[in-house]
């Protein structure tokens, strides 16, 4: 009748916490206190019934072959395990936050290749004081004048000056 | 040897002058990497090398020339002072390396050093000088140089020139120098700014896939919980069915301790009841005249009992 203890794995709510963005604390809170609400309700309730003294029953009750019958039916009986509705939909939903993470991790290794890529030229730069005006537009070409817009000097607005 | 000294035509030194007033503003400025960039017509700062060019003087010309057709390259505000160093071998170097921080040295502000360590091993220490003399003397004596008024206008000019930029160079060169500093600050902190937000994102990043790694324990613990749950209702319908039927069989213990004092008490209410009515007025007349006189005695007994 018991059989389902296996079933349950020890999270260690601690390294979980770790890992939970804090854009997602007040999720994670209230898994953990819904959780913990239900093992302690698991926790409260006995594994096994109270034993029915049937001996007693047998002496105490006066009509014939009553309790004999109870004791027959109810060891005879079988209570069904409730069904499991949620594990597939649990699994069908990690798949997919598998996946996702997985697009997710990949995206974020793409940046950190461009971010290390940046880093390397910033890096790789020669001295500022080695630079002249054509190398300082090739590293930030934020900085090259726009002859064409603003074809006399200083080539820029006056109000960015 | 004379004619390198021809390279340094007095229009020349004039601006060599000038420009030692800063010799190191052109510390900021490297010579372009390609072969004839945009450049200004300046003074080549950086031959320093004295070799004989035999085509000097015409490949400045050519170079002067062909600058002024190519001059479209950008000019920035921060003036590029992009002259060549003229190629001293066929192969030219790349990145061509920078230019030294301070010109060439000079004696008197406009004689290089170059002349009197060349004089040095013929004719001591004082040869320059006396050569410096000698020409000067020919230049009068000949007439080559004619004294005028605007000798004079050009002594004048010259003292007042001289006193301005011994007295005021300095100052000029720190404040020049105290801009390019800043600019060059500015553009530093802006690259270390980008460098340590670049790597706090990169931190940043890792730090997310991490977390993402964590994402097996949000399942498993709603895996538990859904466990949980369902053991729980196990046990709860375990625990009902039991109670219910200890329910009932204690119901029939109860019906029959019920049924029990029913009758009992009834069979009681009953025996009292005919009793009662059992009883006929004349015995009960008997009965109570019974109990006075019992009483009386009783009562003698007692006071015999208390006064002895």
């Amino acid at each position: 009748m018991a059989g389902r203890r296996v079933a349950l794995k020890a999270i260690d709510w601690v390294a979980f916490a770790e890992r939970v963005p804090p854009n997602q604390r007040g999720m994670f809170n209230a898994l953990k206190t819904r959780s913990d609400g239900i093992s302690a309700k698991l926790a409260s309730l006995p594994e096994k019934p109270v034993a029915i003294d049937w001996n007693f029953y047998r002496s105490a009750v006066a009509k014939a072959g009553m309790v004999d019958e109870f004791e027959k039916k109810f060891k005879a009986l079988q209570i069904p395990e409730p069904t499991d509705t949620q594990t597939s939909t649990i699994n069908a939903q990690e798949a997919e936050a598998n996946k996702s993470a997985q697009a997710y991790t990949e995206g974020s290794k793409a940046r950190i290749a461009q971010y290390e890529e940046e880093l390397a030229k910033f890096k790789n730069m020669i001295p500022f004081d080695q630079m002249t005006i054509e190398d300082l537009n090739s590293v930030f070409p934020e900085t090259k004048l726009d002859k064409v817009k603003h074809p006399y000097w200083p080539h820029k607005p006056i109000a960015e000056l | 040897m004379i004619a390198s000294l021809h390279d340094f035509c007095p229009a020349s030194s004039l601006l060599s002058v000038l420009t030692t007033m800063r010799p190191e503003g052109m510390r900021g400025e490297r010579r372009g990497r390609e072969g004839h960039r945009e450049a200004e017509t300046r003074v080549p700062r950086c031959c320093r090398n004295l070799v004989l060019h035999p085509s000097d003087m015409l490949s400045r010309l050519v170079f002067v020339s062909a600058s002024a057709l190519k001059s479209s390259g950008p000019i920035g505000a921060g003036v590029v002072h992009a002259s060549r160093c003229l190629h001293t071998s066929s192969q030219s170097l790349a990145p061509v390396p920078p230019l030294p921080e301070k010109g060439g040295k000079v004696r008197h502000g406009f004689i290089p050093e170059e002349l009197f360590q060349l004089l040095y091993p013929k004719t001591g220490v004082t040869g320059p000088y006396m050569l410096g003399a000698g020409l000067l003397l020919y230049m009068l004596s000949k007439e080559i140089y004619v004294i005028n008024h605007e000798t004079f206008a050009a002594a004048s000019i010259g003292a007042v020139i001289i006193y301005g930029v011994k007295k005021f160079g300095p100052s000029v060169a720190a404040f020049a120098d105290k801009l390019n500093e800043e600019k060059v600050a500015k553009a530093q902190e802006v690259k270390d700014v980008a460098m340590s937000s670049l790597a706090q994102a990169i931190e940043d990043e890792k730090k997310e896939q991490w977390r993402v790694e964590g994402r097996a324990m949000l399942f498993d613990a709603k895996r538990n919980n859904v466990a949980m749950l369902l053991e729980t209702n196990y046990r709860e319908r375990v625990h009902m069915v039991t109670n219910e039927v200890k329910r009932r069989l204690d119901y029939q213990i109860a019906l029959q301790d019920l049924n029990r004092r029913l009758e009992q008490e009834h069979m009681i209410n009953w025996v009292e009841k005919s009793v009662i009515s059992s009883i006929t007025p004349q015995q009960e007349k008997e009965s109570i005249a019974k109990c006075i006189t019992d009483l009386k005695v009783l009562a003698k007994a007692t006071q015999a009992k208390a006064t002895a």
